[in-house]
């Protein structure tokens, strides 16, 4: 077993990580229930890689997330930033025992639990109480209206991404960045962060955050890094990044830079727009160039997006959008705790493990070099039978990596594929094998192949938390099934009606990235580094020296060379 | 003007309102850190919105958990943290002496006076200030036996306006003696070298020094010693895992056979390391009963674990980077990045290492070391935000000693020093200068008296009795501050009270200088997001 650590920086990357740790505890639920799926008891999967087991001072039990979360002061809503697990037992205002004179308390406004998290509460009183009382019982009527009323509720009211989540925290796991002064809207660019992390004793609390989590791995496999890289959290990361690069040097990092749609606002005035443009492209750079493997990951509109033809987003909601980027992160994830048996034999029920540092090398270093890998998923998988379905697993994988070409035939694409769950004949589980043999053929016939593909396959599929938003049109039947008529009633569809979903997700090194890149060498261009450039002031102002954007521009473009096919077929004939 | 042009619709105050915006920004800002000033004000409990409690009395935490929305009570707030940052303390009185500047100015600009005058009497007060502040130090010689009681008395004055009188004495004693642990001669004092270790354990009288460091992990293996005596301490930063990505990035492997042989190989490598390690426990540790403890900044794995303890070795992994030149100067020898040459010459030694296990967080005591030059502070309390409290309070006192030391210099406390530069600009500086910016200089001299004033207040004396009291002492020449209990003016020599001199100094510095800018301001124009959309 080889350890995970997961980080997870900024707003949004914290939504998509608060659905990502539903999903986990959500596994580690249904294998725990006694009358549950067979599917979910013997999945296969290492769930120690992305947990750790722990004692509170009274000597409870813990098993929660190796997660070290940065985010805003306040972003954590209801939730205590010690987390739940480890509560000191005081209820009652506790005495200053440090002050002999005057004492003045300030309480603030307190955060109202909302609907789903009193449940949750109440469970979890019901479940210390020696009465036995037995949980999941969802033919009890009663519970089941209190169900719909929090899906609904889940679906309108999600403020912090606290609101959604079941999950138990360690006490070590939220970092809150206090004394900015200043609110997200505000915090909105990589100049305004920049000296975010590095102020006072910050970055080095946070790496000592960092550093409990990896002392206690036997060997760690690498981190999971997860930014919200439309803001100021760009540069808390690329700090935290440079501080981990220094620090574990060999660990392998795999990087998320994730955007939520709110974050492609159409900008009011030039000034602004120069500003976004300006950030992508630095954001972008600087974080590159502190890992081997960047996904980036957040289209401007998700609902209009080709990923969500089974889908139906509201873009403007977080709480919406994170869900499906967790689940594509899920599915990425899962090679990295399959239970290796060794190199030959697979198990039944997971094929393909490797770690995150192979699939780094994989897809960053053959034969070309690009650290710039593009995600794609298909939310639910298609069945694995018929000819049909040899197109339509292609078909359906579609992007979540903003501005990338089409169609794009690139003979040197280099792939990583997971499917879990997948559906064959009937709507039963469809064995490995057959999983294996379908995608083969399914490339067999495609008109563009990559140069390599690696598959890895599970029979586990994702399983739909209660906290989970309604987004499944009526076509998706209970366990992620693709119905030829639309069940009647409702027109989506949510965690009640659908229980689980086979996924497929990959991530491919291809040159259709090529318009993001350029797109941001060409802003960095234009508007910073260009003779009367309108945005070489802001950039000074944000502490960028020209030399220093003229490097960055020198990386991105000789990124952009080597992806080019015209630049190649050029050097190539010389 | 032009801007409005460009944008009609930005919001424009015009210069009056600016100037009340500014004022009524610093006095808020005033009111709300007033309580904590002194020995006898008012600790605050924050009690947020998910029930988490942050206890402070510090002016410099209680600004990072506000949340400040107005530019100006921002730009101030900046100021005092940067205080803090540059001298470790003196971010209320900071706050108070801006605010209290803001507010003597406001008094002569409602009578029609133009600001630029008040900020050249500023300009004018501020100098001669800094110049009465030279003349009124005390000097400390340090030289090579720093005297330890004057030390104890300027780090008792700070922390006593931090904690009650029984801990903040008790603490005085550990951070006068973590200072001195730590102090090098003829180099700057690093007090990143002092440890500070939490736990959340008994009574924060509980709180100690340890001569030696404190590391929050423990060894990862089962068989090693919880507790050996007579130790060779290895400090060193060499991985000692199996790492694959290290040595090869290769993926592919043509068959199984060689996939092994390659893992194999480089297993080889990690446990050759650790060979030399065992190799030279043996070399040092022959014939006698002395232990070895590595303490590794890389990692160690479960495999070289094993070796290790084999071998009688207790290993701990991952130790945090500052504790690696902790170490050193606290048990000798040095850092090694590799095991190629090791001599016995690299190593350290202690007297004691043992571990201390708390639920799932341990520690690892390294004690009765030789002269260490490196300590720990590990502090102990019944709760987190107790524990947070007394951190704060201890850097604080740690700040104070430092500056003692390197300004070799102390300036009494309890408001005397206050008083006094009050006086000596009314009595001195005032008559000197020509026309109206005496003004200037009186407002500068009145809001000096801020200090004594708040002192006054927070103890529930009446300020003007106690203002009256103390600058007819000073008008006698009998230098006095206040007794918060009595209100009588005492002799802070004789109480010990002294604060630090770049504290100060440093006050006196920045104040003026962030009054003058916000006295200056002649539109404020919010702009930016009431913006008009591009057609």
């Amino acid at each position: 077993m080889k350890e995970i650590v997961t980080i997870q920086v900024g707003g949004f990357a914290n939504f998509i990580g608060s659905h990502f740790w539903n999903f986990q505890d959500e596994l580690l639920g249904l294998a725990a229930d006694p009358c549950g799926d067979p599917v979910f008891k013997n999945h296969s999967l290492n769930m120690d890689v992305l947990y750790r087991s722990g004692e509170t001072q009274q000597g409870t039990l813990t098993y929660s997330p190796r997660l070290v979360s940065v985010d805003f002061q306040g972003s954590l809503g209801s939730m205590s930033s010690r987390g739940s697990f480890y509560n000191e037992a005081t209820s009652a205002p506790p005495d200053v025992v440090t002050w002999t004179g005057n004492v003045s308390t300030h309480v603030a406004e307190p955060q109202r639990r909302n609907l789903f998290l009193q449940r949750l509460n109440e469970e979890e009183q019901e479940n210390l109480t020696p009465v036995n009382s037995i949980s999941g019982g969802s033919n009890d009527p009663q519970r089941e209206i209190h169900d719909e009323d929090i899906v609904d509720f889940l679906d309108n009211g999600v403020k912090y991404w606290t609101d959604f989540s079941k999950v138990h925290y360690h006490p070590q796991s939220f970092y809150e960045l206090g004394g900015l002064w200043m609110d997200s809207q505000q915090f909105d660019s990589y100049g305004v962060g920049r000296d975010a992390f590095s102020w006072d004793l910050r970055g080095e609390e946070i790496s000592e955050r960092l550093r409990f989590f990896v002392e206690e791995c036997d060997h760690i496999q690498g981190f999971q890094f997860i930014v919200d890289d439309s803001g100021g959290f760009s540069s808390v990361a690329a700090d935290f990044l440079e501080n981990i690069a220094d620090e574990y040097r060999n660990t392998p990092l795999l990087l998320y830079a994730v955007r939520d749609p709110g974050s492609y606002a159409i900008h009011k005035s030039q000034k602004q727009a120069i500003s976004k443009n300006l950030h992508d492209a630095i954001s972008f750079s600087r974080l590159s160039s502190l890992c081997k493997l960047i996904v980036p990951v957040g289209l401007p509109s998700l609902s209009r997006s080709k990923a969500s033809a089974f889908l139906c987003i509201e873009d403007q909601k977080p709480y919406h959008c994170s869900a499906v980027y967790a689940a594509a992160l899920h599915s990425i994830s899962l090679p990295f705790r399959m239970e290796a048996l060794g190199p030959s034999a697979d198990s039944h029920n997971v094929s393909g493990a490797f770690d995150v540092n192979s699939v780094v090398q994989m897809l960053s270093g053959q034969g070309r070099k690009n650290m710039v890998a593009i995600m794609d998923v298909a939310m639910p998988a298609p069945f694995m039978t018929g000819r049909q379905a040899e197109k339509s697993l292609l078909g359906n994988l579609q992007p979540l990596t903003p501005e990338i070409a089409e169609d794009v035939e690139d003979l040197q694409a280099v792939e990583s594929m997971t499917i879990h769950g997948a559906l064959g004949t009937g709507g039963h589980q469809a064995p490995i094998s057959e999983v294996k043999d379908m995608v083969h053929a399914a490339y067999e016939n495609a008109i563009t192949r990559p140069k390599f593909c690696n598959l890895s396959v599970a029979l586990c599929p994702l399983p739909i938390p209660l906290p989970f938003p309604k987004i499944f049109r009526s076509v998706v039947g209970q366990h992620g099934e693709l119905l030829g008529t639309p069940v009647n009633g409702s027109p989506l569809r949510g965690s009640l009606d659908v229980h689980s979903i086979p996924m497929a997700g990959r991530l491919r090194s291809s040159s259709a990235v090529l318009p993001f890149l350029e797109n941001r060498l060409g802003n960095l261009r234009k508007f910073g580094t260009q003779q009367g450039a309108a945005g070489a002031e802001l950039v000074r102002r944000w502490g960028f020296g020209k030399d220093e954007l003229e490097d960055m521009g020198e990386t991105l473009s000789t990124v952009v060379r080597e992806l080019d096919p015209r630049s190649q077929a050029s050097s190539d004939s010389d | 003007m032009s801007l409005r042009v460009l944008n009609p619709n930005a919001e424009v105050l015009n210069k009056s309102a600016a100037l009340h915006m500014n004022i009524n920004a610093a006095k808020g800002l005033q009111d709300v850190l007033k309580t904590n000033l002194g020995p006898k004000g008012t600790i605050k409990m924050l009690v947020g919105g998910a029930g988490d409690i942050k206890l402070t009395k510090d002016g410099n935490t209680l600004l990072k958990e506000m949340q400040i929305q107005s530019p100006t009570a921002i730009m101030i707030a900046r100021t005092a943290v940067a205080q803090d940052d540059i001298s470790g303390d003196g971010t209320t009185s900071t706050v108070l002496f801006i605010g209290e500047l803001m507010k003597q100015s406001e008094r002569y600009i409602d009578e029609g006076m133009h600001p630029r005058v008040l900020v050249d009497g500023f300009e004018i007060a501020k100098r001669a200030t800094l110049q009465f502040l030279e003349k009124f130090k005390n000097s400390v010689v340090m030289g090579d036996e720093p005297d330890k009681e004057i030390l104890k008395m300027v780090a008792r004055t700070t922390l006593r306006t931090k904690l009650y009188e029984a801990l903040a004495d008790q603490l005085t004693d550990i951070v006068v003696n973590a200072v001195l642990c730590i102090r090098k001669p003829e180099e700057a004092i690093d007090l990143f070298m002092v440890e500070i270790m939490h736990m959340r354990h008994k009574f924060d009288v509980d709180t100690r020094l340890v001569e030696g460091l404190v590391l929050d992990h423990g060894s990862r293996h089962p068989d090693m010693k919880r507790r050996a005596e007579n130790c060779y301490i290895l400090t060193s930063n060499v991985s000692l895992e199996y790492d694959k990505s290290e040595i090869n990035a290769g993926f592919f492997y043509s068959n199984a056979e060689q996939r092994e042989a390659m893992v194999a190989a480089e297993r080889r490598q990690v446990d050759e390391r650790v060979q030399k390690i065992i190799d030279l426990k043996n070399k040092v540790c022959a014939g006698n009963d002395y232990n070895f403890v590595v303490i590794n900044q890389k990692g160690i794995d479960p495999p070289s674990l094993d070796l290790l303890a084999r071998a009688g070795i207790i290993a701990l992994r991952r130790a945090k980077r500052r504790n690696m030149e902790r170490l050193v100067l606290a048990c000798g020898g040095e850092a090694v990045n590799s095991v190629d040459d090791l001599t016995p010459d690299c190593l350290g030694w202690a007297g004691l290492v043992y571990e201390h296990i708390l639920g799932e967080e341990k520690y690892t005591f390294v004690e009765n070391v030789k002269n260490p030059l490196s300590c720990t502070i590990l502090i102990k309390g019944p709760n987190d935000h107790t524990i947070a409290q007394i951190k704060d309070a201890v850097r604080d006192g740690l700040r104070a000693v430092k500056n003692t030391i390197e300004d070799e210099a102390v300036v009494l406390g309890a408001g005397a020093f206050e008083v006094a530069a009050s006086q000596y600009l009314v009595n001195k500086i005032k008559k000197t200068v020509q026309g109206r910016a005496q003004l200037g200089v009186q407002a500068f001299a009145d809001a000096l008296l801020v200090v004594p004033k708040t002192l006054a207040e927070n103890s529930g004396l009446d300020t003007q009795d106690v203002i009256i009291a103390l600058t007819g002492e000073h008008e006698h020449g009998n230098i006095v501050g206040l007794n918060q209990h009595t209100g009588e003016p005492i002799d802070p020599k004789m109480e010990g009270i002294f604060d630090n001199y770049s504290v100060k100094r440093q006050i006196i510095n920045s104040g003026p200088v962030i009054a003058s800018q916000l006295l200056l301001v002649d539109e404020v124009i919010r702009a930016g997001r009431n913006m008009r959309k591009p057609n």
